[in-house]
């Protein structure tokens, strides 16, 4: 009880300029056109992908950078200082300089995959990794100095560790194009997907998620017995599963860490949807079908993980494997973004206002009905284009997939004018000091 | 929820009665019928209903509160929560000046389908401010009431509460 009032009582008083976090969702939204436009282009390499440079890498990569870390970016520099009672940092230029330099990096690391060039990968890849070093020091000095929400600051500083694996992974997947080696290959590889979709976002997610979606559906904050059980779970899957990689147990216990992580999502899943199902409000629209399609993805990607430890021989189980925990985590994230983004601007419009507006006035429901609907089917399309090795399935699916990427832009871009407007009108209704 | 206060449980009732009257609202005005909306005289019942509680609700329910909770609030250290609430009382009775006299030309007869319109976006406008709002305050302030009345001041509150019927 204790964090929602912390949470609401606290959130008006923390907001960061609206540029701010913005920008961050308004190139998250961008670069999921890119993405899917990019997998379209690489559709009929999707089936056979196992890795190396070309269209298909970069589009994975346009998701994962571009879409899933740009939003994890713009949401916890907002949401953190809330959560955690810390003051926002008044000066714009670290957010500033982390922007520029993650988005001019994931270009070039993104450029870089697509047409082969090793160098603009090594070049974006550092740029990211300064650019996240960066948002490491700014999380960093929020956790350290949190007042309340353990649980979040848990899952914080474990993502902040998870981070860094990442970092160093990509650094060296990336290197080796250039002839850099600093990790083996497979090795690298092991690490980067691990603590990039479960260490790194999947934490930050679920932590994120004790906050949102109780604030959202209006319901009781789950049990702490079970919040920390799933988090003690996800701790240790993510610690097996790093002894294992560095060799330093034998490789059978990743089935073990794969067992705990599950353990520890279905947990978390269980809780959030008893706060769903015990909540005041009850029809959360298209945005929680998303979140609960993310949620079912993602326990997919636990048992396609096992069966590709336990070599089970289920066809193109590495790229299903790779749809089912990329798609689960995007999906989650812009069901939970076209709730954040409306709520923020209603917040920065009406600041001041005697008759704020509501998060509705501030949403485009149709243009998120076509995504929902467009996104849904390119999921269902590219997992039965992958298992049935049909390109012309898969081609469907990418293009379903651009048209709600456009979609869901259309209502950004909806919400992003209302505000502007009503700031606007603010602004002009001031009046100036000489009159 | 289980509240051990009279004020708390007197409050979560009125939040309870005041939550199914605005779900019907929403119900009946998504339902209601383009061309000829005030044939009903149900529904009419219903914009008289809504427009009484509302009236109420501002008055007694969003007074009560400002006199004497948040006041207490601010004093032990919770003002943040205490300014949110308040804030969207004032949003809520801006809503309620607009709503209150449609709902007062409705139910006479006299409201074009301009004005039905504006009704209707009023109504839910009313609908999504309140829920949100009661569900903060169930989250909240009334638990925080646990520890910030002691028995003697709870029973007078409730009291002073219940008279002003």
């Amino acid at each position: 009880m204790a964090t929602a009032n912390t949470f609401l009582g606290s959130a008006s008083g923390r907001l960061l300029e609206a540029s701010i976090p913005f920008r961050f969702f308004a190139s998250a939204v961008f670069f999921h056109v890119l993405a899917w436009l990019a997998l379209a282009w690489a559709a009929p390499a999707i089936v056979d992908f196992v890795g190396g440079l070309g269209w298909t890498l970069a589009g994975v990569h346009l998701l994962t950078l571009g879409v899933l870390v740009m939003t994890a970016l713009g949401a916890s520099l907002q949401l953190l200082p809330v959560a955690t009672r810390q003051p926002v940092m008044s000066r714009r230029w670290p957010y500033e300089l982390l922007w520029s330099l993650y988005v001019l990096g994931v270009l070039g690391v993104v450029v870089g995959m697509a047409l082969w060039l090793p160098a603009a990968l090594w070049l974006g890849a550092l740029s990211v990794t300064l650019a996240l070093l960066l948002y490491l020091w700014l999380l960093g000095s929020n956790l350290r100095g949190a007042k309340g929400m353990p649980l979040v600051v848990v899952h914080g500083w474990a993502a902040t560790l998870s981070l860094l694996m990442l970092l160093a992974s990509a650094l060296s997947l990336a290197g080796l194009y250039s002839g850099i080696i600093l990790i083996e290959r497979s090795t690298a590889i092991g690490l980067h997907v691990t603590f990039a979709a479960y260490g790194f976002m999947g934490l930050l997610v679920m932590g994120f998620s004790y906050i949102l979606v109780p604030m959202f559906a209006l319901a009781e904050n789950p049990a702490p017995a079970w919040s920390n059980s799933s988090l003690g779970l996800a701790l240790l899957a993510i610690a097996v599963a790093l002894l294992v990689l560095m060799g330093l147990v034998p490789p059978i216990l990743f089935r073990v860490a794969i067992v705990a992580a599950a353990a520890s999502f279905l947990i978390h899943v269980t809780l959030m949807e008893l706060a769903l199902r015990s909540g005041m409000r009850r029809h959360l629209g298209s945005s929680f079908v998303l979140v609960r399609l993310g949620w079912a993805c993602l326990t997919a990607s636990f048992a396609l993980a096992l069966a590709l430890e336990m070599e089970t021989g289920v066809r193109h189980a590495a790229v299903l494997f790779g749809i089912l925990l990329i798609g689960g985590l995007v999906t989650l994230l812009l069901g939970v973004l076209s709730r954040i983004v409306p709520f923020l601007a209603a917040m920065h419009a009406g600041a001041g206002m005697r008759r704020p507006p509501t998060p509705s006035n501030m949403t485009a429901q149709r243009p998120q009905d076509i995504h929902l609907y467009c996104h849904s089917a390119a999921l269902t399309l590219l997992l039965a284009g992958v298992f049935l090795d049909n390109v012309w399935l898969l081609r469907g699916g990418t293009l379903a997939g651009s048209a709600g990427a456009v979609a869901y832009a259309v209502s950004f871009l909806h919400t992003w004018r209302r505000m502007t407007q009503m700031l606007a009108k603010k602004v002009l209704s001031v009046p100036s000091k000489s009159a | 929820m289980n509240f051990s206060r009279q004020t708390s449980l007197a409050l979560h009732q009125d939040h309870r009665a005041n939550l199914q009257l605005l779900a019907r609202s929403e119900q009946a005005f998504v339902r209601a019928s383009r061309t000829a909306p005030g044939a009903d005289p149900e529904f009419l019942k219903l914009i008289a209903a809504l427009a009484q509680h509302l009236q109420q609700d501002v008055d007694r329910h969003f007074g009560f509160e400002e006199r004497e909770l948040f006041s207490r609030l601010r004093e032990a250290g919770d003002g943040g929560i205490a300014m949110l609430l308040g804030d969207e009382h004032e949003a809520i009775r801006a809503v309620a000046e607009e709503l209150l006299p449609l709902s007062r030309s409705a139910v006479a007869g006299t409201l074009d389908a301009a004005g039905w319109e504006t009704l209707k976006a009023c109504v839910m406008e009313l609908v999504e401010r309140q829920v949100s709002h009661i569900q903060k305050e169930e989250m909240a302030l009334l638990p925080m009431l646990d520890d910030l009345l002691d028995d003697e001041t709870d029973r007078r509150l409730a009291f002073d509460y219940a008279a002003s019927y």
